[in-house]
């Protein structure tokens, strides 16, 4: 029975009909958001105009507190990209069933976050213009090379991963898509590498996919704990820390998970698509966030316990401020409400609700936020030489509205990248059942009319 | 006819006291100049025009004397020489002139001295003590191993100079040294004018956007002079010298390395974070100075 | 009154001229100090060196209670040896020790080894200088970098290299594998 949506363009199932709509009709809610994230970003761009033209003056850093929320982001970023792997990866080899409508928007955020990354990184350099040296010159003993490097094949991976995954829809766009101009038909066309759901071809495709999932885990496991190397190669208190690089990731994998329950929630909202992600999603997400959240307690434990036992000369300042002095409000805050709650509410059924999750899943976030924010800037407060005969701004690091700008625009940028995807590549896995390979070869009418 | 008697009269007294002017200048510069015969004498051209002869040691060095190896050959060190510095903690009375020489020889600002004197206070009951802290260059630098693109570098004489022309402002090195020895060139420093090529080795002229610090005047140094800090203190805290010759001077006294710090009991500064600093500081023991809180030449 | 107009041009006059007499009469004055001969020889025995200068007058006469400064030249300054202040004695002789252990400046143990007379009140100042090989050889040779974490990227350690481009070119080997296989995927035709 063919279904019919309003521009004239016709779909085979139901299925069909609902997840790829929205490809081809723009609403103007859509335009209205767009326009607002380039808003954003353009008015990122105007501070940022303004940093090159006045150097890194505009911003609140000086000379003590050298690295401020460009590398917090930074390090949020990429901790967001991890989820990619959660999905692509963790939950697709442990065979999670119902985790798998969810790998395709966890690629889409993996792919958006690297991206959004490494802008960010060369936004905090001081001489963008001589970006280029760190390939030309590149001195293999430096972390930030180790860095820029895992970065760079992370973002191969993930773009490689969200490919793989969507070809054969991407056929089926090529195939079913009448109503789209011809640019996005030879955009199609192109992507979907003749697809044909050839029996070799969905045997390759198979194969290259476990290969990925596998070869992924490594990879990002690396890139995060490299980032954390970025911290704990130094002789800052709070960073000089064994446990950084399993802090970091636990932390990674549990703020991906809060922002898989975001992006699902609208996404279902936005897109109609209730049939698809149902409750039972979030039930089993809010589960997943609890375990997650409770191995990142697990190791904040770790990483304030020894430290604060000592009190060794800096570190022990540095522990005072945390738990007792300029930064006590955020630090529990984060601590407490995107931390220990969290995992104590969704212990319960009726908070793994879809709106419940969704407030809770924003705690988590905005927790993950802030404690970049602790992680990279208090330390940098409390050297092991005393700060003296500095001006009263060297000693507080408050972030100008250029760096703001810049930030918000950076978390624009991110759901630009997500939102078209979102509008370019079905969301959701159209083909219902797994791809098997059939004894009757079945082919799909390849040629599209224009 | 009276008025033109009375211009004559002044000319000729004018003309008078000209010259018994001159010739009472005259005797009484040879007079000095007498004194210091067994000085160097260099002749100048003054800036309108006269040519005099004026002892070496009344000339103030202007900055920059000398220029400095450009970046490709400021990575080679000088050969046969591994350069150090001792500082007598127990002769500081915060003077900072070290910081104002320093600041005046590499056109900073005050708000970014490359050399800083703090007040350090070891435990409660020990009695405060005035501590200058350049850069260490440390033999196992925590700097140079963290930069991405080579911009800082060690020497083979044990300096550690920053490239201005390669630094990307990662600002990695800032986060990287335990000694908060580094400054940034947040906004653009004030250096446009001057008119010199770039060198590591003067840090001149600094760059918008990169990282700067102590450098150990490497241009002085291949010229055969010190260091502009280490003479400019007036209590002859800061030797400096090269650990080859096992031989350290403050500019006054000329010690031998080995001697000062076995007699002296030299520490490094936080020696157990193991990056080796090539700098030395003889503990505050038997003071020359009592320590006292305000700065006595400037105010705080 | 006649007197009086005159009186003080004169004695300007006079004053003038007598400054300058005086002067010349200074400047001849030094020159009165006389020149010292100093003689430096060395010797070596029983694993001492010792430095013996014998000073004597313009006329061959030896000097009693001289002041003599005896340096080794170092990079930057001139580093005394012997005890903070020597005389010599009514011979005109002075003998002191130079230190065992001091490092040369180059690799035959050169050093250079500066006498001096200064300021003395009746003798010009004097600087003698010599070199001899009394000096531990250093070696003046530039070091060529050791492998290590703060060398030049050229210079890193092995163990470095080697992990990480096994680690790099490893899954990039198997990317470029991945990529490989979509085209084949493409190639397929029905």
């Amino acid at each position: 029975m063919r279904k019919v949506n309003s521009n004239g363009q016709a779909f085979e199932t139901r299925r069909e009909k609902d997840l790829l709509s929205h490809l081809i009709s723009t609403s103007p809610k859509y335009k209205l958001w767009i326009a607002f994230l380039l808003l954003i970003i353009l008015f990122g761009m105007f501070a940022y105009y303004r940093q090159v033209k006045y150097g890194l003056i505009v911003t609140g850093m000086r000379d003590f507190t050298s690295w401020g929320i460009y590398i917090s982001n930074f390090v949020f970023l990429v901790a967001i990209s991890l989820v990619g792997s959660l999905f692509s990866s963790i939950l697709k080899l442990n065979k999670n069933e119902w985790a798998k409508p969810l790998i395709r928007v966890s690629e889409f955020i993996a792919v958006a976050a690297i991206i959004c990354a490494s802008i960010i990184i060369i936004i905090d350099m001081g001489r963008p213009d001589r970006f280029f040296y760190v390939i030309t010159h590149f001195r293999i003993q430096s972390p930030i090379i180790w860095d820029v490097m895992i970065i760079s094949t992370y973002l191969v991976i993930s773009i490689l991963l969200l490919y793989i995954s969507i070809i054969p829809d991407i056929a089926l766009c090529r195939d079913r898509l009448t109503e789209i101009p011809n640019w996005k038909k030879r955009f199609y066309r192109i992507m979907a590498i003749n697809w044909v759901n050839h029996p070799k071809q969905v045997a390759i495709l198979q194969k290259t996919s476990k290969i990925l999932s596998v070869a992924v885990l490594p990879v990002a496991f690396a890139i995060h704990t490299v980032t954390s190397w970025l911290f704990a190669t130094t002789w800052r208190p709070g960073w000089d820390s064994t446990n950084l690089g399993p802090y970091f990731v636990s932390g990674a994998f549990m703020a991906g998970a809060a922002i898989i329950v975001i992006a699902m929630y609208f996404i279902r909202n936005q897109l109609k698509l209730k049939s698809y992600i149902t409750g039972s999603h979030f039930n089993n997400m809010g589960k997943l966030l609890v375990l997650l959240s409770l191995v990142y307690l697990y190791f904040n434990i770790n990483e304030y316990l020894g430290p604060a036992f000592k009190m060794v000369g800096v570190e022990g300042e540095h522990i005072t401020e945390l738990f007792a002095g300029k930064y006590s409000l955020l630090y529990w805050f984060v601590q407490l409400g995107g931390l220990v709650f969290p995992i104590i509410l969704l212990l319960f059924r009726k908070m793994r609700k879809p709106l419940p999750l969704l407030i809770i899943s924003f705690f988590v976030i905005l927790g993950a936020w802030v404690k970049r924010f602790l992680i990279v800037i208090p330390s940098l407060q409390h050297p092991y030489l005393p700060i003296q005969d500095v001006e009263e701004s060297y000693l507080h690091y408050v972030p100008t509205w250029e760096e703001w700008a810049i930030t918000l625009s950076s978390f624009a940028g991110l759901l630009l990248i997500v939102t078209i995807l979102i509008k370019l590549f079905p969301v959701l896995p159209v083909q219902e059942k797994e791809l098997v390979i059939n004894t009757d070869i079945n082919p799909l009418i390849i040629k599209n009319e224009s | 006819m009276s008025s033109k008697k009375i211009n004559c009269d002044s000319r000729r007294n004018f003309l008078k006291n000209i010259s018994t002017g001159s010739l009472l200048a005259v005797s009484g510069l040879s007079l000095l100049s007498c004194k210091n015969s067994s000085e160097e004498k260099t002749t100048l051209l003054t800036t309108d025009g006269k040519l005099v002869q004026v002892s070496k040691s009344e000339i103030e060095e202007m900055e920059h004397l000398h220029q400095g190896a450009p970046p490709e050959e400021a990575r080679e060190g000088i050969p046969g020489k591994k350069f150090v510095m001792v500082l007598d903690l127990s002769r500081c009375k915060n003077a900072r002139k070290c910081v104002e020489a320093c600041d005046t020889h590499h056109n900073l600002t005050p708000d970014r001295p490359y050399i800083k004197v703090l007040k350090m206070k070891d435990n409660e009951k020990s009695s405060p003590y005035w501590m200058p802290k350049p850069c260490f260059h440390c033999d196992n630098p925590p700097c140079v191993k963290v930069c991405p693109v080579g911009a800082t570098f060690k020497r083979s004489d044990g300096i550690v100079l920053v490239d201005n022309e390669r630094c990307i402002g990662c600002r990695f090195c800032m986060a990287a040294c335990p000694y908060s020895a580094r400054v940034f060139n947040w906004k653009a420093p004030p250096e446009g004018k001057l008119d010199l090529p770039y060198s590591p080795e003067t840090s001149l002229p600094s760059k918008i956007g990169t990282v700067a610090k102590c450098d150990f005047c490497p241009d002085m140094i291949r010229n055969g002079d010190l260091p502009h800090c280490v003479p400019a203190c007036p209590n002859g805290v800061i030797y400096f010298g090269n650990e080859l010759d096992d031989t350290v001077t403050n500019g006054e006294e000329t010690v031998r390395l080995s001697t000062l710090l076995k007699e002296k009991a030299g520490y490094r500064y936080m020696e157990e974070l193991g990056t080796k600093p090539r700098l030395y500081y003889l503990p505050p023991v038997d003071r020359m100075f009592p320590f006292e809180e305000t700065n006595q030449e400037s105010e705080s | 009154m006649k007197v009086k107009r005159y009186l003080y041009p004169a004695l300007k006059i006079f004053l003038l001229v007598g400054l300058i007499f005086g002067n010349n009469i200074l400047v001849y004055g030094q020159d009165a100090m006389e020149d010292a001969k100093v003689a430096v020889s060395f010797s070596e025995e029983n694993g001492i060196k010792a430095i013996t200068a014998i000073a004597v007058d313009q006329t061959g006469m030896p000097i009693e209670e001289l002041e003599l400064y005896f340096y080794v030249k170092r990079t930057f300054s001139l580093l005394p040896i012997g005890d903070p202040f020597n005389s010599t004695n009514e011979n005109g002789m002075l003998e002191i020790e130079f230190p065992n252990d001091l490092p040369g400046d180059d690799a035959k143990g050169n050093v250079t080894i500066v006498v001096k007379i200064k300021e003395s009140d009746l003798y010009n100042d004097l600087t003698l200088e010599t070199t001899k090989n009394w000096g531990i050889p250093i070696s003046l040779d530039p070091l060529k970098e050791k492998r290590s974490l703060w060398a030049s990227s050229a210079n890193a350690p092995i163990s470095l290299i080697t992990g990480v481009s096994i680690m790099i070119f490893g899954i990039w080997f198997i990317i470029c594998y991945i990529i490989f296989k979509l085209f084949k995927i493409s190639r397929i035709r029905l």
